[in-house]
């Protein structure tokens, strides 16, 4: 067998040592062989549950299905929120391959803004590769159909058909119904997981307030998905539960009608029924398109309201505070009675001077009113009453009745962020002004100037108090909510009322002489004159600029160094159908500004008296010729307590 | 008609008569699942299946006419043949394609892998060379043998195969192992790896394969990149269980989140389909297949048919641990195949024919007896 061993070769032996070694080869690979079964017998059976579970979390995917947002109706059922079809574009990053080479190619098909592709090649290079990013939302017939045809040039993109939001009013509902935006990280971790079936979040407005009912419920489709994430098969579905619909007390018509009443003047006006505290009208002045925000606002369209100096966005309703100037009088006077402190029939001397006792020099001017009881202390609108009622109060007592009458509190509205305002004491103007507080403070207090701050919702709802006789209720927006299309509308449960009064007889007399104001010798008698029904109200003008302003004439100043022009009232005087609260940009006196527009309203909602031509919806985006500096926010000029505190108009 | 079948029957038993028995049923058994998971992991592709089909038909053919080759002249043309298989490992570094490096030539009809002709080239020169020498090798042999060894290995090297060549190398120590070469060689060489691996990670391993081996000391690190594959690979294995998901209902392979499924891959969908059961029944056949070689090669009188019989049984072991180790996360990832049962033409083709040269090596014996 072996034919030329060079050297002599021992069969025997050589085939021992094969033998053994063999043996120890084979002992190896029995070692090797058990090994690798135990290790599998580790992986399979011993870690199997944990394996398994990883095994189905790559197969099963639950894809969530939106649902549709619920609508915004005004209480004629007219839609002011709605859902419009439209179709979106997106790109799965691991199909559509390199982003910037991507929009590169897309330009030549689809408009795209340097904004969107920013922001969309940031979101693309975040994603997972799986995840579909959005190039752009809402796109237009030709660019859906034109792509649609070169489809196939781009794939792994999408178009992709949504719900998206439209308000067929845009500006007219700006700060009531507010709007909603692309949802962003925060809100995405606000939401949860569920949080991925959305694309839009309520930012602002109703939207915000009421996100939780008009998002609905997402349902979901279980799918098996391949590693490309692309869809084997559907396995089971649990539907979307739409969003709830939600009917505002708001009217459109009044809502256009009040608008119009304003013409080109700026600020606010709340318009609400006494007998339940639904909100009938309600703007902010200069608005803007709230469409612009859905989509994401151009950074032109946002730098434009952003340099508005009438900043638009600002919602002045709930977070605008004013100085209350007069039409805190009506209160201050039912402080007066309920207190005891007066009678309906005490009377005070209106000398046209009042000084504090001791005090010297020229003191606070006022026009001359002669004998003054507490209905004409409302109609004529006279300071000195007012200086010594809160005198004789002090300023402790006078902050309880404010309190009462809700200022320096909420009101409840269904808008987020709603402001508490200011009700002028010692600790607030500590607070705030940081100065110590004199007893000149309370005089100014008493008719409404100095350190106020108060809400035009706040000044509506106690009009809507007194109109109530005495009863105050929460201002709300929404009336009514439904769960569905086909589901029958349910009222909101609303706070039952509070009395502000333990006497009616208190506020019957408030009433009285709020009714006298456009009667006979009221200050807003002019305005009201000829109308087909009994109205009650008040004129006020609030300080803006802390300077004496009886030397100069208002009309002479800039817009933003004029008085602002407030009104309050409710109609029909016998039987209160709705109340108002109004305040004017730089309007001057509230008789001459803010109550011609309480009229228009007042007509609108009483006599159906319209306006002939409706307002553009668009125009007051635009803002009216507007130089002003509004200063809402800040407390308006506190008068030192010096002598030589300014004179306030008080007409 | 009795005496025509009896004919056939009797022409059928010569024909096949330089097979044996017990090595062939237990292949034909491998290759069977082989093909049952080929086809499941393929999606059901008839096509692939049939194209495995095809390389395992081409391949019993080359077994059967390699076991009906004398064992005389196996062993007169080892060295030409020995020859011969380094041609092509030489024209793949110029004309080959592939993933990482230069793997295959491109014969128009299929890939052909020049590095598989190694495994079994390899140790039939080596124990050609072995059989004429004393045994244990002395030291003066051993200069050949590691020429022997080092040139295919080299060859594969250049081609940036690591895995394969590590196998052909795995192949010619078991050969040497077997031929009784000194222990202290073993420990030597295993203290001179040690002590060249780190020299091996600063300058001689390229960027991909330092990736593979920190991948596999934490696949976790990196889930989404280096790390999936094993990741998926133990999913689909763990997932499987005690009984596995059942043929064709693998959802780590059908829902392509296991990589390479059909070929490096292809274990891991057999482990998820038929579980540990089946994981254990096909490693019982490669001990069977494994132990019978050793059996042989102990049986034989021949010096070369028991060197190259024996580091053939030997080397299949190291091919099934490597691979088995490799997609269930015990060994770092190198590409080879999973003998018979990935899908491959050239490695399936080259491992019949070895069991056929195994054959014919045995067979010599049996005929004469």
């Amino acid at each position: 067998m072996q034919r030329r061993g060079r050297q002599l070769k021992n069969h025997n032996a050589e085939a021992d040592l094969f033998r053994r070694r063999a043996l120890v080869g084979f002992l190896c690979v029995l070692l090797a062989l058990g090994g690798l079964a135990a290790w599998y017998f580790r992986l399979q059976v011993v870690q199997h549950a944990e394996y398994a579970t990883r095994s189905e979390a790559n197969r099963l995917r639950l894809v969530p299905v939106v649902p549709a947002r619920g609508l915004i109706l005004d209480r004629k059922g007219r839609i002011l929120a709605d859902n419009i079809s439209a179709w979106r574009l997106d790109a799965v990053p691991e199909r559509a391959g390199d982003g910037a080479a991507l929009l590169a190619k897309l330009q030549a098909v689809v408009a795209l803004d340097p904004e969107q592709s920013a922001r969309f090649l940031r979101e693309y290079k975040a994603s997972r590769p799986f995840k579909p990013v959005t190039i752009k939302l809402r796109l237009g017939d030709d660019e859906a159909a034109r792509f649609a045809v070169d489809r196939w040039r781009f794939p792994g993109v999408e178009l992709v058909p949504y719900l998206g939001r439209v308000y067929p009013y845009g500006p007219l509902f700006a700060h009531v119904i507010g709007y909603v935006g692309r949802i962003d990280e925060k809100d995405q971790a606000a939401l949860g997981p569920a949080g991925s079936a959305y694309s839009h979040t309520g930012k602002t407005g109703l939207e915000r307030y009421y996100d939780e009912q008009l998002r609905g419920k997402p349902g979901y489709r279980r799918l098996e998905t391949n590693v490309d994430g692309r869809t084997v098969r559907a396995l089971d579905t649990e539907p979307a539960t739409p969003g709830t619909d939600l009917k505002l007390s708001i009217d459109l018509d009044l809502q256009r009608a009040m608008v119009a009443a304003f013409g080109e003047l700026e600020g606010t006006a709340v318009a609400l029924d006494p007998r339940s505290g639904e909100i009938l009208a309600m703007v902010s002045l200069p608005s803007y398109d709230t469409n612009l925000f859905v989509n994401g606002i151009s950074h032109a369209d946002y730098k434009a309201l952003q340099e508005n100096p009438s900043r638009p966005q600002f919602n002045r309703l709930v977070l605008g505070g004013v100085a209350p100037g007069s039409t805190i009088k009506p209160l201050t006077a039912l402080a007066g009675l309920d207190s005891g402190l007066r009678r309906p029939e005490d009377k005070v001397l209106s000398t046209g001077v009042f000084r504090l006792p001791g005090m010297r020099g020229r003191g606070w001017l006022d026009g001359v009113h002669g004998w003054t009881d507490a209905r004409k202390s409302i109609y004529e609108s006279v300071n000195t009453y007012y200086y010594r009622l809160a005198l004789d109060m002090g300023v402790q007592r006078y902050d309880e009745y404010m309190a009462k009458y809700g200022f320096g509190q909420k009101t409840g509205i269904d808008l987020a962020g709603e402001i508490e305002g200011i009700v002028p004491s010692p600790a607030s103007k500590l607070k705030y002004a940081k100065q110590r507080w004199y007893p000149g403070d309370l005089v100014n207090s008493s008719i409404g100037q100095g350190l106020w701050k108060v809400t035009p919702l706040q000044l509506a709802r106690g009009v809507a108090a007194i109109a109530d006789d005495g009863r105050m209720r929460r201002p709300h927006l929404v009336a009514e909510q439904r769960a569905a299309f086909d589901a029958p509308w349910r009222p909101l449960p609303q706070p039952p009322a509070v009395d502000i009064s333990d006497r009616p007889g208190n506020v019957q007399v408030v009433q009285e002489g709020m009714a006298m104001t456009t009667a006979g010798s009221g200050t807003a008698a002019r305005i009201f004159r000829g109308s087909a029904y009994g109205s009650a109200g008040k004129t006020g003008t609030a300080q803006v600029v802390n300077r004496r302003a009886a030397a100069v004439d208002p009309r002479s100043l800039p817009l933003w160094q004029r008085h602002r022009g407030l009104y309050i009232g409710y109609a029909p005087v016998d039987d209160p159908k709705i109340a108002i609260a109004i305040a004017v940009e730089g309007g001057g006196f509230g008789a001459d500004s803010a109550a011609p527009i309480a009229r228009k309203v007042f007509d609108a909602w009483l006599l159906g008296k319209m306006p002939e031509t409706p307002v553009a919806e668009t125009a007051a985006a635009e803002g009216a010729v507007v130089v002003a500096k509004p200063d809402f926010g800040n407390v308006s000029g506190s008068p030192d307590a010096t002598p030589a505190a300014p004179t306030v108009p008080a007409r | 008609m009795s005496t025509i079948l009896r004919f056939l029957a009797d022409l059928l038993l010569r024909l096949l008569r330089s097979l044996d028995p017990f090595l062939f049923v237990a292949l034909l058994c491998l290759m069977g699942v082989g093909l049952a998971t080929l086809y499941s992991a393929s999606n059901e592709s008839v096509r692939m299946a049939s194209t495995q089909g095809v390389f395992f038909c081409a391949g019993l053919f080359v077994l059967w006419l390699a076991s009906r080759v004398p064992a005389h002249v196996l062993k007169q043309f080892t060295p030409p043949i020995y020859a011969a298989s380094l041609l092509p490992l030489v024209l793949v570094l110029f004309i080959g394609s592939g993933k990482y490096g230069n793997h295959w030539i491109n014969l128009g009809f299929f890939n052909f892998q020049p590095s598989e002709m190694a495994k079994l080239t390899l140790p039939m020169m080596l124990a050609w060379y072995l059989d004429r020498q004393r045994l244990p090798p002395a030291l003066g042999a051993l200069p050949m043998a590691a020429l022997i060894i080092a040139l295919p290995v080299g060859l594969i090297l250049l081609q940036r195969d690591f895995g394969t060549a590590m196998l052909v190398l795995a192949s010619g120590v078991f050969v040497l192992f077997l031929a009784g070469l000194s222990w202290w060689w073993f420990v030597a060489a295993a203290g001179g790896v040690a002590a060249i691996a780190p020299v091996a990670w600063f300058w001689l391993l390229r960027p991909y394969q330092k990736d593979r081996i920190l991948t596999f000391l934490n696949p976790e690190s990196d889930p989404m990149g280096a790390g999936w594959n094993i990741i998926q690979s133990k999913i689909a294995i763990g997932g499987g269980g005690l009984l596995g998901k059942g043929w064709g209902q693998g959802t780590q392979s059908h829902l392509d989140y296991l990589p390479e499924h059909t070929t490096d891959f292809a274990f891991a969908v057999l482990s998820e389909e038929f579980g540990w059961i089946g994981v254990t029944a096909v490693l019982a056949l490669y001990l069977c297949i494994i132990g019978r070689c050793l059996w042989i090669a102990a049986d034989s009188r021949d010096g070369y048919a028991r060197l190259f019989v024996g580091a053939w049984g030997l080397a299949l072991m190291v091919y099934v641990l490597v691979n088995g180790g490799m997609i269930s996360g015990l060994l770092p990832v190198v590409g080879v195949p999973m003998p018979l049962i990935s899908y491959g033409g050239t490695s399936s083709v080259t491992m019949l024919l070895g069991f056929g040269v195994v054959m014919a090596l045995k067979a010599r014996r049996a005929i004469h007896r």
